[in-house]
């Protein structure tokens, strides 16, 4: 694994890029099965549940995590695009059959795949409102998940390995 | 604005680092000595003491020495909400990307040690 990131302080877009030892077709595995998504989604003591998996345009993409002082992190989504063994994007703005929805973490994730040598290039960029939506969201008292969000960073700060 | 984002991709580098975010992590919950921070890390004192000024150095935390025990805490006010919001995303996106491409890469060494 080769880690590579671009800090992009001046755009709410956070691009992650790494260079995975392993085939595409491996990658696109433990991605789309829900069996292996949960190992990796987020690191342990926190638990992952997916609540719905439904790998196709407008399909429901839920996972709700648990952590070992009874945090909670409630993610109902919706995928956008599903390109097999090359592309997914989601977004926490719908839920299934692209239902609106207000979330506590407005996002768009674009996940790309590509190989690179005998390896997969592997690029999730993060896309997030621009800096007025989210001061309007903070008014709104979007911060109340923010505090979730920091609890869940404490133990996404755990060393994984 | 030039300096603001000196500072935050300074605070980036800090956390794209997993013990440096593990150390972050710890100290949510309180001030610690430097001991006390370094014992759950298999690191030579030295290269965890290296860890600790880069974190200091962007700003994410500070220390101070009394008598020869060196304390570090967190510094609330190093950013603004809508940059910490921001940082804390890209750190969680980065663990998670790191554990991702352990857990395939594991995968993909199952798979040949079963042809």
């Amino acid at each position: 694994m080769t880690r590579e990131t671009l800090a992009n302080p001046d755009q709410q877009d956070l691009v992650i890029s790494r260079l995975v030892r392993a085939p595409r077709a491996t990658l696109w595995k433990a991605w789309t099965d829900p069996d292996l998504l949960k190992e990796w989604w987020c690191p342990k003591p926190w638990t992952t549940e997916v609540r719905a998996f439904d790998l196709r345009p407008g399909g429901a993409f839920y996972t709700f995590m648990r952590g070992p002082d009874g945090g909670t992190s409630d993610n109902p989504g919706c995928f956008l695009e599903v390109v097999p063994q090359a592309r997914i994007v989601f977004t926490s703005l719908l839920i299934g059959g692209w239902r609106p929805a207000t979330p506590w973490l407005a996002f768009t994730a674009v996940i790309a795949m590509a190989d690179e040598g005998a390896g997969t290039r592997y690029v999730a960029t993060v896309m997030h409102p621009d800096k007025a939506t989210r001061d309007r969201h903070d008014e709104m008292g979007f911060f109340e998940g923010w505090n979730t969000c920091i609890d869940q960073l404490e133990a996404f700060a755990q060393p994984s390995r | 604005m030039a300096n603001q984002t000196a500072h935050l991709s300074e605070v980036f580098y800090a956390l794209a680092d997993p013990t440096r975010r593990a150390i972050v992590g710890v100290l949510g919950r309180g001030p610690a000595s430097v001991s006390t921070l370094a014992a759950p890390f298999a690191m030579a004192l030295p290269s965890f003491m290296k860890h600790l000024s880069v974190l200091e150095r962007s700003g994410v935390i500070r220390s101070s020495k009394v008598g020869r025990i060196r304390t570090c805490e967190l510094k609330p006010k190093s950013l603004s909400r809508a940059e910490q919001w921001i940082v804390e995303q890209r750190a969680i996106w980065e663990t998670r990307t790191d554990g991702m491409s352990a857990f395939v890469e594991k995968l993909h060494r199952k798979d040949l040690s079963n042809d």
